[in-house]
């Protein structure tokens, strides 16, 4: 017998109602006429003909019933009425309605949110054809341009094309410029004008094969393809993003004719990708894609095309079909050593002979696609979504206290359906029903709340210039995830108070229900979920406690430099045209240099190729005498001469930059204490020489000073290698420009932007911000979860308290008949207070101690997220312990108060 | 003549076998059916053919279709279909079972 049939007649049924309906009534009514015929074709006279079809057909209106019934749509027609008397019953008691909203939708807004940050950063697939066949040679977690002999990370431009060629496992490589140019770009109309003032574009760099080998298409006109990327520099051409067309081209339909020009070379827009296609990497999207063999035209013009040993590219591989990863690892890896020894420029050195006999790339499934970001969010991400999920479980347990304290105000009600022969099963699907249309309705707040709170956080994750270009919108898959939290909230919360509130002593509760024998039995649960919410808001409470005194911490750490008072910005000389060796762009730096520093308020100015957290260009140094270890990596930084007092970089030993110090002097560099005492010979290392990089003749340098230790990259990293140049004798294509000031912050601003415009106007300046505000957004992560953290184990607190005064006074108003009692036996008004009281502080304490193992558990779980202590941290845990018993008792204090104002004799007479 | 109501669950087995029988019919002569084969005997209450129709139609034990009476009035006609065909010899058998039980007991030893 065909269940799925009998499934499938049901639904139609639901469909087809009112069709069904009439059918059946018109049925009934040719059968009561065809009787009545018969009647009166027998001799009866029109109305006993009636009443005797009648008779034997029964009663109409029950048997139709009875038919619909066959159908199961009673169900579904009792279903809408227990919707409706549901909320009637939510607005009859609204403060208890208005509570268990607000919980429910801050729970399960938090959720969404915090989910739909989840969701796009770690979970989403690229929006490409089968992403999950593609592979990332590497982990993907490196970005940049180096010059080694192999890397594991990034790889040369000519590799990837050996590799495209000779590799037997892909059907497809693609070619990715590891770095995104950021481009002061213009956008010129159809006479090849420009009317708009240049705009910030972020280009990508990537292989011809990059959109056929992802299965992107064009929105308009078409992608790239491998014949622009044939030869060097003939291909000036460009794909645009859907975003950036939207944005900056108002959706021109014949943006085909219109041309963009980067730096001094005019590319064609040749199409725009595919509407959901950002590119491939998560947090980055570019607005425009351009062939690789266009890199020297796109500034700053990196030389990679040709370079062999020149690493800067992310390559990726579509897997064959029948290909297993390990397959296509071992043959990657067999091409590595070949391609490598065969180049031929390759210095076949037994070191570096032995450094590629060493190497082994992995490969990483990148159907989620690169993530800058998804290292640095992902562990937060992860530790608040679990925070979240505590705070919607407390919210449940308080809800489902609310429900069960009014399930007994309702007990009389209950009893009399059950005692007029409503079935158990019956009420029990009404009470849940009742429950989810309040967890809808607070879902569908709580979607509400998710919208606004996302914006919020992905404000509070952004670097404060550019909003992160992360899609956090709704839809359908966080739409699903809430629905669902939705519906298991209604089952965590409703279940129990429903089946509690129907296995009823009918007759005792009939008889109103007042004997403290019921108080009685109703209770232990109630304190099990406050125990719990205790628990659980000291384990959050904690954790809150530990991430904010771990920021603390960080901001206390000392960087080496003087966060206070520095005015940085970024000039971008790209439009002069200059190149990097142009002594005219020297004579400009020096320029500025000069003129800034001679404003008032100004005490110095330089500019330098990073402050702090800015990438770096690291580089092995080669000091005579030493054992050389080209692994340790120092980072280089080309600074101007006021560079040190910008920064008020103490010097300890020799002397820093000087005007003495020019293209044609021996070459010199201030080392920090950190490389003097690890990679110099003992003694004193001024006047020392050591050489850089590939330790060529022309990289000899001179130590001239020694500065003090200053972080680099980040304020928890531990060795300190800074190797400070002159940028007048290694040039540089500047960025950073910072100044050292006394007074108002934006006075300062604005005189040394309009000091830089009145030296060259053509000259972009960007990115105008504070180095202190420069270090303080590194430790974004730490501070947003940090801030959420505390945010929820506050608001944990607060439903543990509501929780807490929910059952309290409910109880007390059970106990009142006993407290009269009591009093009327000469109890003081304080003791019938403290009996109240010690049953919450028992409460509390319990939970207390429960909470207390789970959040030391917790806390190794979060260890590596904290600085300056480990795991288990006293403070934190005594501040949340007596917070929480500040709280609670707070929340006792009311119900303790009100049952010693009970009148002994009005609680008397009351039975 | 006395009439006795139709013992408890053979509905279905006394419509199955009605439309076994005479193959296609409208509500009402199933029930006069019913009625005339009994010789009178089983009296159902007609309006409980309605309910326990539609059951069988949830069952797919019977299809039914809208055609036109002989006085020319719309009706639904039932059929029986394969599923219905099974459940008839189901039925019977159990039918059987049971009365060849109560005769064993009711009889003189």
């Amino acid at each position: 017998m065909g269940l799925p049939g009998e499934l499938k007649r049901r639904i139609q049924m639901l469909f087809h109602r009112e069709q069904f309906r009439r059918d059946l009534e018109e049925e009934m009514r040719l059968h009561l006429d065809l009787r009545r015929q018969q009647q009166l074709d027998r001799g009866l006279s029109p109305v006993e003909a009636a009443r005797a079809a009648h008779l034997k057909f029964g009663n109409t209106t029950r048997i139709k019933e009875r038919s619909l019934m066959a159908w199961g749509s009673e169900t579904l027609e009792s279903f809408f009425s227990d919707i409706v008397y549901g909320a009637r019953a939510l607005f009859r008691s609204p403060a208890l309605t208005v509570v268990a909203l607000l919980s429910l939708a801050l729970g399960i807004g938090a959720n969404t949110a915090i989910f739909s940050l989840l969701d796009a950063v770690l979970l989403r697939s690229l929006p490409v054809k089968d992403p999950q066949q593609l592979v990332l040679l590497g982990r993907g977690n490196s970005s940049g341009i180096g010059d080694n002999f192999v890397s594991t990370e990034l790889y040369s431009y000519p590799f990837y094309r050996q590799l495209q060629q000779k590799n037997a496992v892909f059907s497809g490589v693609a070619a990715i410029f590891s770095m995104t140019d950021d481009v002061h770009g213009f956008v010129l109309n159809n006479e090849g004008e420009s009317n708009t003032d240049s705009q910030l574009m972020h280009v990508n760099l990537v292989s011809g094969t990059y959109f056929p080998m992802l299965g992107v298409r064009a929105q308009l006109g078409r992608t790239l393809n491998e014949a622009d990327d044939s030869s060097e520099g003939d291909h000036p051409v460009v794909v645009l993003s859907h975003g950036f067309w939207k944005r900056s081209l108002a959706s021109d339909p014949n943006v085909l004719n219109r041309k963009i020009k980067l730096g001094t070379t005019i590319f064609t827009i040749v199409g725009v990708a595919h509407r959901e296609f950002f590119g491939t990497s998560v947090g980055e999207s570019p607005d425009m894609w351009v062939p690789m063999s266009m890199t020297k035209s796109v500034p700053p013009g990196w030389d990679a095309y040709n370079k062999n040993f020149v690493q800067s590219m992310n390559v990726i591989g579509r897997l064959k079909p029948d290909v297993s990863l390990a397959q296509a690892t071992t043959n990657v890896n067999l091409l590595l050593q070949q391609i490598t020894r065969g180049f031929s420029d390759a210095v076949l050195s037994q070191k570096n002979l032995n450094k590629l006999s060493k190497t082994h790339v992995p490969l990483t499934p990148m159907a989620n696609g690169l993530s800058s970001i998804r290292q640095e969010f992902s562990e937060p991400l992860q530790i608040l979504m679990a925070v979240v999920a505590l705070v919607l479980l407390i919210a449940c347990a308080n809800i489902a206290n609310l429900l069960l304290a009014r399930s007994t105000a309702r007990a009389r009600e209950l009893a009399v359906r059950q005692a007029l022969g409503a079935r158990r099963s019956r009420l029990i699907r009404q009470l849940l029903t009742e429950s989810l249309v309040l967890a809808l309705a607070g879902g569908m707040l709580g979607i509400g709340f998710a919208v606004v709170a996302n914006r919020f956080l992905l404000r509070m994750v952004s670097d404060g210039f550019e909003t992160l270009p992360l899609d956090i919108g709704l839809n359908l898959r966080l739409l699903g995830f809430t629905f669902a939290v939705t519906v298991t909230t209604a089952i965590l919360f409703g279940t129990i108070p429903a089946f509690r509130a129907t296995r009823l002593h009918l007759t005792d509760s009939l008889k109103d229900g007042r004997g403290p024998g019921g108080a009685r039995a109703k209770n232990p649960l109630a304190k099990v979920l406050v125990v719990s919410q205790v628990a659980l808001s000291l384990v959050l409470m904690v954790g809150a406690g530990l991430f904010l005194r771990s920021l603390v911490n960080l901001n206390h750490i000392d960087p080496g430099f003087n966060r206070e008072n520095v005015l940085r910005l970024q000039v971008e000389t790209d439009v002069t045209g200059y190149k990097e060796d142009d002594p005219r762009l020297n004579a400009l730096f020096q320029q500025i240099e000069s003129r800034v520093s001679a404003l008032p308020g100004v005490k110095a100015a330089s500019f330098s190729s990073f402050t702090f957290h800015e990438g770096s260009w690291s580089d092995a140094i080669f000091v005579s005498g030493m054992p050389n270890n080209e692994n340790i990596e120092v980072h280089q930084n080309v600074v101007g001469n006021g560079y040190f007092d910008t920064m008020q970089i103490p010097l300890i030993a020799g002397r820093t930059f000087s005007t003495a110090d020019t293209a044609t002097s021996q070459r010199v560099a201030v080392i920090s204490e950190h490389i003097a005492k690890t990679l110099f010979p003992p003694g004193n290392p001024v006047g020392h020489h050591f050489g850089l990089g590939d330790n060529k003749p022309e990289h000899d340098f001179e130590v001239i000073g020694i500065v003090k230790d200053a972080k680099f990259d980040s304020l928890q990293e531990n060795s300190e290698n800074v190797n400070y140049l002159s940028y007048l004798q290694r040039p540089w294509n500047f960025g950073d420009f910072e100044v050292r000031y006394s007074g108002d912050f934006s006075n300062i601003s604005a005189s040394v932007q309009q000091a830089i415009k009145s030296i060259n106007h053509n000259v972009r300046i960007s990115h105008v911000t504070t180095l202190d505000d420069q270090v303080a957004r590194t430790v974004t992560n730490q501070r947003l979860v940090a801030q959420l953290s505390t945010f929820f184990g506050l608001l944990a607190v607060f439903l543990s308290a509501i929780g807490i005064y929910g059952l309290m006074s409910y109880v007390v108003s059970r106990r009142t008949n006993e407290i009269g009692i009591r009093m009327a036996l000469g109890a003081a008004r304080s003791n019938v207070s403290w009996l109240v009281l010690r049953e919450i502080l028992l409460l509390v304490a319990i939970g207390i101690a429960i909470g207390i193992p789970v959040a030391l558990a917790a806390d190794r779980l979060v260890a590596n997220m904290l600085v300056g202590f480990k795991g288990a941290d006293p403070v934190s845990l005594t501040a949340a312990v007596v917070l929480l018993l500040l709280v609670t008792s707070a929340a006792g204090y009311f119900p303790a108060k009100r049952a010693s104002m009970v009148d002994p004799m009005e609680a008397l007479r009351y039975e | 003549m006395s009439r006795d109501e139709i013992p408890p669950g053979t509905l279905y087995l006394l419509i199955l076998k009605t439309l076994a029988v005479r193959k296609k019919l409208h509500g009402y002569e199933i029930a006069e059916f019913i009625e005339q084969q009994s010789e009178d005997v089983l009296q159902v209450e007609e309006g409980s053919l309605y309910p326990a129709l539609q059951r069988m139609l949830m069952k797919g034990w019977v299809v039914a279709e809208w055609g036109v009476t002989a006085g020319n009035r719309r009706a639904r006609y039932y059929t029986l279909t394969a599923d219905g065909k099974k459940q008839l010899a189901l039925e019977l058998s159990k039918f059987q079972r049971i009365m060849g039980a109560v005769t064993k007991v009711v009889q003189p030893a």
